[in-house]
């Protein structure tokens, strides 16, 4: 067991990262959104964490205080909000590809940002973020509590008003509308709580991959949250942690076979969308199981 | 700024903008007819450079399978270019076939034609690297023939030095647009392109093969896409199996710019954009990308349905 956690640990890591991901683009999708900010939200919370624990907070000898994790965590959130609600505003008129391809001009200029300025040490990124714990494998401790908690808050939402004027949303946005649902209200909500969440794993993976730079959370990484979503299930908040968890894995599990293990991945996404168009986990498959 | 200082910037501006037009349009065609965007367009460009680069007889690096690999023959550059133009449009028609065809034929989801199109994406440009690795390749300096580096526009005491490259780019975009407007405008093809882009239904009622058309239409806009990434090769260099995807998102400022599926939307958002890349000082080169995205957002507050789109109204 041991032996197993010593290989795998980082992978599980993450793979609940991932999952947390994918439901960040859940979020948005939820209300018929297609929104690719994920990326930038979590480059974003990645250069909170990295700037505050390198450059402001004190250095201390032994591990990084928990405390000043916990600040980091707040302060994403607070700014991934704030940014996010004004973001949503301006872009969340348009629709299906507009805002796909505004939120990756959004991402994009994220990235640009940090490989120019100073604060964010250009393209070389930030070295030498300070570890909490004296093993990696003691992120677990911050992963697996704070996905169960995620996915209860995404399960309660689903069950709630605001979940049900999401999903009227997601059906015919005209028909909520004129049934007297604030549309844009909901959907820069669930466009924000996206982005928060993006925000916190960007912070944790930012301590966790003990550097950062602009190649986190670039366009590709766009759309492999979005193949997160919609190979592992855009129908239920089941599917995007599955996938999450399945095509993190999938690289690193393929990496036995080398170079080619990307082409391989390439060629599964295709298979998949064609083969599985709803994702793997559908409601009506979920129903089948609780049976 | 002085004058002819501008002038050298504007004529960079139009060079580069032309090309940016010319992939583009290979964008906004398939999305006029389909409404989708093929985001293995920029994957297409890059391998278009690759095949021209491999035509005109240049060897391949030692990194990849193919190390030191060399065609046994040596076509001239305009030769290579064509026919990697043409080798990268039938690469495209591959694609839909397999990646967008299934899709289709059951109505799918366009978001999923989106991730499938990315994950074909993903397969070209990693099978680049696995097969020829991921160091820059760059074109011999005499490839359009001995002509000289530079053409002074200007006076002897007032150089307006412009790159050769730039100016053969130019011309070259200002052919392909050519063709294809009359392509578009004045062949059957054309006309029958426009029916389906009108209503897809009602032109196979009329009797349009529309499933033939597709075809063609994913032929040109991968023919673009390859031109336009040997163009560009040309000019800079091969910088590697992921040079076209950043392209390739510029691509996309650009055909939102002129307005989503419209045709001269395309040309106009590409020059614009190589006008404004063309003049950043040079001390804020490092945001020169940016720029294409900053334009984006401005047009999408401004006026979602781009410059030259139009209004349309949701309709219940």
């Amino acid at each position: 067991m041991a032996d197993f956690f010593n290989t795998y640990g980082h992978l599980i890591i993450s793979t609940l990262f991932g999952a947390m991901l994918g439901l960040s683009i859940y979020l948005p999708l939820m209300a018929g959104q297609l929104s690719l900010a994920s990326p930038g939200f979590y480059s974003l919370g990645g250069y909170i964490a990295a700037i505050l624990s390198t450059q402001f907070f004190p250095r201390s000898e032994g591990t990084y205080p928990l405390h000043f994790l916990g600040v980091e965590v707040i302060l994403s959130a607070i700014l991934s909000g704030i940014l996010a609600i004004a973001l949503g505003i301006l872009v969340l008129r348009l629709r299906g590809i507009y805002l796909a391809i505004a939120t990756i001009a959004f991402g994009e200029i994220i990235r640009i940002l940090a490989l120019n300025l100073e604060i964010t040490g250009g393209a070389v990124g930030i070295f030498g973020i300070p570890q909490p714990f004296d093993i990696p494998l003691a992120y677990l401790w911050i992963a697996i509590p704070l996905l169960i908690l995620v996915m209860f808050l995404v399960y309660r939402l689903e069950k709630t008003n605001v979940g049900l004027a999401l999903r009227a949303i997601q059906v015919d946005e005209l028909a909520a509308n004129s049934m007297g649902i604030n549309s844009t209200k909901y959907k820069v909500l669930a466009f924000t709580l996206g982005a928060i969440l993006a925000g916190i794993v960007g912070t944790i993976s930012a301590h966790f991959l003990n550097t950062w730079n602009a190649r986190q959370g670039t366009f590709d990484s766009s759309i492999i949250y979005l193949a997160f979503v919609l190979i592992g299930g855009s129908k239920t908040f089941v599917g995007p942690v599955f996938g999450g968890i399945l095509l993190t894995a999938l690289p690193e599990v393929l990496r036995e076979i080398g170079n080619i293990r990307l082409i391989i991945f390439g060629i599964l996404i295709v298979l998949g969308t064609i083969f599985f168009p709803q994702g793997f986990i559908t409601p009506n498959l979920l129903k089948k199981w609780r049976k | 700024m002085d004058f002819s200082l501008f002038l050298q910037n504007f004529l960079n501006g139009l060079s580069i903008g032309s090309v940016y037009a010319i992939f583009a349009l290979g964008y906004t065609l398939v999305f006029s007819i389909l409404g989708i965007i093929n985001f293995a367009h920029g994957a297409i460009f890059t391998l278009g450079a690759y095949f021209t680069y491999a035509l005109a007889g240049g060897k391949f690096g030692f990194n990849g399978i193919l190390a030191n690999a060399q065609l046994p023959f040596q076509l001239p550059f305009v030769m290579a270019l064509l026919l990697s133009s043409v080798l990268s449009g039938l690469v495209t028609v591959l694609l839909e076939r397999l990646a967008f065809k299934p899709l289709r034929a059951r109505n799918a989801d366009p978001l999923l034609t989106l991730v499938s199109s990315l994950g074909a994406a993903l397969v070209i440009v990693n099978l680049i690297q696995y097969l020829v690795g991921a160091e820059i390749y760059t074109f011999p300096a005499n490839i359009y023939g001995n002509l000289p580096e530079a053409i002074n526009f200007g006076t002897a005491t007032k150089p307006i030095n412009i790159r050769t490259v730039q100016i053969i780019v130019f011309g070259v975009s200002v052919i392909i647009v050519t063709c294809l407007t009359y392509l578009i405008n004045y062949t059957k093809v054309g006309k029958a392109l426009q029916a389906i882009a009108e209503d897809t239904t009602t032109a196979s009622l009329l009797g349009i093969n529309s499933e033939r058309l597709i075809m063609i239409t994913f032929f040109i806009s991968g023919f673009l896409a390859g031109i336009s990434g040997t163009l560009v090769s040309s000019s800079v260099s091969i910088a590697g199996p992921y040079f076209g995807i950043s392209f390739g998102l510029k691509g996309l400022a650009v055909i939102v710019l002129g307005g989503l599926g419209n045709i001269p939307g395309a040309i106009g958002g590409g020059l614009l954009i190589g006008l404004a890349e063309a003049f950043v000082p040079s001390d804020y080169s490092g945001y020169k990308d940016a720029i294409s995205f900053g334009l984006l957002f401005i047009m999408l507050l401004v006026r979602p349905q781009g410059l030259f789109g139009k209004k349309l109204i949701q309709k219940v």
